[in-house]
């Protein structure tokens, strides 16, 4: 059984941060994605629960800090009604922002024709491109009428957590479809700064996390044959093209899967055959689909239960 | 009238009325509309799909000249040299626009942030009469296309249909994503009317 990994975000120099990942790497942890900014560095990693303060030491020596980042691991789509002016940049952009501070990736996804009341609807293709993620997190404006009578159709056909947001204070019940709803973030015409705007954003990163927490123990009673970070490993170690990808996160985590953003027709044999030390292929773990996202290719990895057994 | 001395958003929900008001408060500035308008009354009801919006204009703001905003001197003399320092730093890039446009690049020089020297084979006395009357800004410019900008921007994105009636001082917008009862278009005609009755 592999060991429990928390997950955490450590900011701090460039300099000497690679101290911090070989000792990742030797407690067995996994780094997740490293964002280098001038001479600023983020590391994602999940670090083995008993190493923690090991980490953290060396961290605190390079006077840098860890701090726990529980939303790392998911992949949530941020869905705005549209990609008009009055949806974007805010607040969906700076909802999208405060999820990746806690470790999230997050795809905005504009409908083409989410916008208003009655004419408000979404496409199939947009539907499973949104089923393709972790959690749904839909960004609504001002007005109560419309989130609970109105906009709850764009959930029809999606399968995953919703999470709500809108300007309104507003009960969870009073949404139809929605799995929770968070309150005072609604439509604004400038950046969320002020600070009952950001707390209304703590609020919501928690109620996400709260969602996820939720998910991971609904997985754990039929774990996943093989962890996603793992497959990660071994896609970065098995293929070496996935280091010339240059998007931010070339392998992206979900909760039971990856999307790894190499095109499907050329790659999807290489990654159905990647080896683990166990003797198995990936392919008898793990569906490997062509995404709906350009034409990356998406792993949804199989239960226990499924497979029979686990590495 | 002064700037922005009525605005008022009304809405069934007082709290999403005034969520309204901030939004379209953000539109204003963004815009720079914030001079222009006198008094804004916007109606919302989202259970029937519909927004109205009735603008009054303030008086039309005179153009800006380069007297008004700078002033005028000599440069060394011998080289018949203009001097001129400039007192509202936001109508800089304009005047070095029309400058460079009529002097040339390289005879318009900057030594300071407020301050530009121009070089030219002029009599510098009738040059600076002539400069002082240049014409920098016209605040009608563009009005009636940030008016609409405005309109659009603040209206809910779905209400696709939509009347405006745009006359000399005051615009009139209303917006829906059904067809436009006559009796909207009516409310917001009388809206208009109310703010021009108000002292």
């Amino acid at each position: 059984m592999a060991a429990v990994l928390e997950p955490y975000i450590y900011e701090g120099g460039i300099h000497k941060h690679t101290l911090i990942t070989e000792l990742l790497e030797d407690l067995g942890g996994y780094l997740i994605q490293k964002i280098p900014a001038a001479t600023e560095v983020t590391l994602i990693m999940l670090i083995p629960k008993k190493d923690v303060p090991l980490i953290e030491e060396l961290g605190t020596k390079l006077l840098g800090k860890l701090t726990s980042a529980p939303l790392t691991g998911t992949e949530i789509a941020v869905v705005s009604p549209t990609l008009a002016a009055h949806h974007l940049p805010h607040s969906a952009c700076d909802v999208a922002e405060h999820l990746r501070r806690d470790g999230a990736n997050t795809n905005m996804i504009g409908l083409a024709r989410g916008m208003g009341r009655r004419v408000a609807l979404s496409a199939d293709y947009e539907r499973r491109l949104i089923n393709e993620h972790d959690i749904a997190l839909f960004s609504f404006g001002t007005f109560a009428d419309c989130i609970k009578n109105k906009k709850p159709k764009l959930f029809e056909g999606i399968d995953i957590p919703i999470i709500a947001t809108g300007g309104p204070d507003l009960r969870t019940e009073d949404v139809p479809n929605a799995d929770v709803y968070v309150g005072n973030i609604g439509r604004v015409a400038h950046r969320l700064r002020k600070s009952e705007e950001l707390s209304s954003l703590d609020i919501m990163n928690h109620k996400v996390a709260e969602v996820v927490g939720l998910m991971r123990e609904d997985m754990s009673k039929d774990p996943l044959s093989v962890l996603p970070p793992r497959v990660m490993k071994e896609i970065y170690e098995q293929i070496p093209q996935i280091e010339q990808v240059l998007t931010p996160a070339p392998v992206t985590l979900q909760l039971d899967g990856l999307r790894v953003k190499l095109p499907y027709a050329e790659f999807h044999k290489k990654v159905e055959d990647l080896q683990f030390d166990e003797g198995t292929r990936l392919i008898e773990l793990a569906r490997v689909l062509p995404s709906k996202m350009k034409n990356y290719i998406l792993i949804k990895i199989k239960r226990e239960s499924e497979v029979g057994f686990a590495i | 009238m002064d700037a922005l001395e009525t605005f008022v958003v009304e809405s069934a929900v007082p709290a999403e009325a005034e969520a309204y008001r901030s939004i379209v408060a953000d539109v204003i500035s963004e815009l720079m509309l914030g001079g222009a308008i006198g008094r804004i009354r916007i109606v919302l009801r989202p259970e029937d799909s519909l927004f109205q919006m009735a603008i009054l204009l303030r008086g039309s703001q005179p153009p800006v000249r380069l007297v008004d905003v700078a002033s005028l001197g000599y440069g060394v003399m011998e080289r018949k040299e203009v001097k001129i320092s400039i007192r509202e730093e936001k109508y800089l890039p304009k005047l070095l626009e029309k400058l460079w446009a009529r002097y040339g690049r390289g005879q318009v020089l900057q030594p300071e942030r407020n301050t530009l020297i121009i070089r030219q084979d002029h009599d510098p006395e009738k040059e600076i009469v002539s400069l002082g009357s240049m014409l920098i800004a016209d605040p009608k410019e563009g009005l009636q296309s940030r008016l609409i900008e405005m309109a659009i921007r603040s209206t809910p994105e779905g209400f696709r249909v939509r009347y405006h009636a745009m006359k000399e001082n005051s615009f009139i917008f209303v917006a829906s994503e059904d067809t436009l009862k006559p009796a909207w278009i009516q409310q917001a005609h009388q809206m208009l009317a109310e703010l021009q009755e108000e002292q």
